[in-house]
């Protein structure tokens, strides 16, 4: 164990008991408190790992418990029973705001006009609640200035632009809507 | 194999490696140079003429991306010694460019920087007492993060004062006003950080590329022109300051000041002045930080009355947030919580409260008080409800220039669980 600096002023500490004055450097021998420094930092750090990783399962299944209600939800209410749906989440803002787009008729994935559905909400029954959505032409990007069609929230959250409807689209009936 | 065929092998691999950093960053830069994702915030087309090579960033693709570059990185620490500097440098520059040409990537918050610039100097608005929803007309009120348009600024008053010259800029000038001032503060922690670990004998090499390659540092931190390079920067001045002072030397006050610069910018700097305190055991640092405090007090208070000076009340409303990435959040979730419930604040706070006089106590004894700091802010974002990728950096800098290498370990090993935490959209999807 090498020898233990003191500082110029170590006399000024004298009144304090020798394990609380102040040292220049640390003391080399802290072998048993770095020991369980170290101890509780590795038990630490497991936790905080079996943590994550449970985090990282539980929330990865609860969206593919979201996401296959989505996916449902989407061929109830549309009537139709497409595979190639594609679902958008709303992972950054951490609500269970979805949006479900699939063809309204068939075809490839996106060479048809799509009917977007803006799907909330905890999942009962297997399905989500539709609080609104909006057609998209066929091959076109979801942007604001491509929807038409908007109705229910999408309506009132203004999210479509002022882009008409291609010709020849037509609207497809879906469940429980309100004419 | 001869000591020569071996050093080639090094060689070879270090290449290899900064090729999977370099492809993976403009992977990540190229792809949200398109926008129209998720992960690149709403934005004026600042990198539009990056946008014809790349397709449109998923999660997929950038998680793969991420975790190609932090396997690359973990690499290329292990080879630190065994590269050159010149090698070392010119990676993290480059790194660093790539970055900063292109689209401001996975947070708003240089939008609500530039927001709270506008209302002071635009439109006469005091950001300490509106938020953003106070302009709605303006053109940068569409960019700003849904989350923030009512909270009024929670950044020190000095960081609000240098972002005022960039309002008049317009919002594109302002973005790439704030990127400059990102891409200037993190080159100069990293200088910073370059000399420090050089006073104390530790590797240059190994340190610039812990912090200048640093995943978080360079896709999250950079990548969002984040404010809190800015306090790294004054921070890591407080220790190269610190530590080439004799006793009694100016340099001493400067630190302490630097340190309350830090404060004001963010206010997590102020931690490191209690370490340096009991270090040094000399008036100077105080009293630098005391005249700091007092100048840039009257200038806030003379701009923004007395809510510009009013650092406690913002942090109390801050650490009232919860966000899923928090450790405090998973830990709920392992024990069958759907959140964080207030007593758990509490409870927070007093082992945050524990392990700073810990820490106090190790320091007096004559712990190595840039560690002894580096572990409080690494303890105030693991146990913090709200937790950012950009927090984690707090103590990174500090970690690579300390004497006590499990700080670097237990640095490294937050991220790594940040960045694991982040990989949910990666496991199976569904049919």
């Amino acid at each position: 164990m090498s020898a233990t600096p003191r500082p110029p002023d170590a006399s000024r500490w004298t009144w304090l008991p020798a394990w609380a004055r102040p040292l220049e450097h640390e003391r080399r021998g802290l072998g048993s408190l770095r020991l369980a420094e170290s101890t509780i930092l590795i038990l630490l750090g497991v936790f905080l790992a079996v943590a994550t990783v449970n985090d990282l399962v539980v929330l990865r299944v609860n969206e593919n418990h979201r996401l296959r209600a989505d996916l449902h939800t989407w061929r109830t209410v549309t009537g139709h029973d497409y595979v190639n749906i594609s679902t958008e989440q709303d992972i950054k803002g951490y609500t269970t705001r979805d949006v479900v787009c699939g063809n309204v008729s068939p075809g490839a994935p996106g060479s048809r006009n799509q009917i977007c559905l803006i799907v909330t909400g905890p999942v009962r029954g297997g399905e989500r609640a539709v609080e609104g959505g909006y057609y998209l032409p066929a091959y076109r990007s979801n942007l604001k200035t491509e929807r038409f069609w908007c109705f229910g929230s999408a309506t009132t959250d203004e999210l479509c632009g002022s882009a008409s409807a291609p010709p020849g689209s037509q609207r497809i009936a879906l469940k429980g809507e309100r004419r | 194999m001869s000591a020569r065929g071996r050093a080639g092998r090094w060689t070879l691999l270090a290449g290899a490696l900064a090729v999977v950093l370099l492809a993976a960053t403009a992977e990540i830069v190229l792809d949200g140079a398109i926008g129209h994702s998720p992960l690149i915030p709403k934005s004026p087309q600042i990198a539009g003429w990056l946008s014809g090579v790349g397709e449109r960033l998923g999660f997929r693709v950038f998680l793969i991306a991420l975790l190609a570059y932090t396997a690359a990185f973990a690499g290329m620490l292990a080879l630190a010694q065994r590269i050159s500097v010149r090698f070392a440098i010119a990676l993290t520059a480059v790194l660093q460019l790539i970055v900063f040409v292109g689209p401001v990537l996975l947070s708003t918050d240089v939008f609500s920087y530039i927001a709270y610039a506008r209302m002071g100097v635009e439109h006469g608005i005091n950001p300490y007492l509106h938020g953003p929803d106070a302009i709605v007309g303006d053109p940068v009120y569409r960019y700003v993060g849904t989350d923030w348009t009512k909270v009024a600024t929670a950044y020190g008053p000095l960081y609000t004062l240098l972002s005022y010259p960039l309002a008049p800029l317009g919002v594109v000038g302002a973005l790439w006003g704030m990127k400059l001032e990102a891409l200037l503060a993190s080159a100069g922690t990293l200088a910073l950080t370059w000399r420090c670990a050089r006073m104390r004998g530790l590797d240059q090499r190994f340190a610039l590329i812990a912090v200048g390659v640093n995943p978080l540092w360079v896709i999250y931190g950079l990548g969002g022109a984040h404010n809190d390079l800015i306090m790294t920067l004054l921070i890591m001045a407080a220790v190269a300051l610190t530590l080439s002072s004799e006793r009694g030397d100016a340099r001493e006050a400067f630190a302490g000041g630097a340190v309350i610069g830090a404060t004001l910018i963010k206010a997590t700097g102020i931690v490191l002045l209690p370490f340096i305190l009991l270090s040094r055991r000399r008036l100077a640092p105080l009293l630098g930080a005391v005249a700091v405090a007092v100048a840039v007090a009257l200038i806030a208070y003379a701009v923004f009355g007395v809510h510009g000076v009013d650092i406690i009340s913002a942090l109390n409303r801050d650490s009232a947030f919860v966000s899923i990435d928090g450790f405090p959040t998973e830990i709920a979730h392992l024990f069958g919580k759907p959140g964080v419930f207030p007593v758990d604040h509490d409870l927070l706070k007093a082992a945050l409260v524990l392990i700073v006089l810990h820490l106090l106590w190790r320091t007096w004894r004559g712990y190595d008080w840039v560690a002894a700091s580096s572990w409080t802010l690494l303890a105030i974002a693991v146990t913090s409800t709200w937790v950012l990728a950009w927090y984690l950096l707090w103590s990174l800098p500090l970690a690579a220039v300390s004497r006590d290498r499990r700080l670097l370990v237990a640095v490294f090993a937050v991220q790594g669980l940040f960045i694991v935490h982040q990989l949910a959209p990666l496991l199976e999807p569904v049919s």
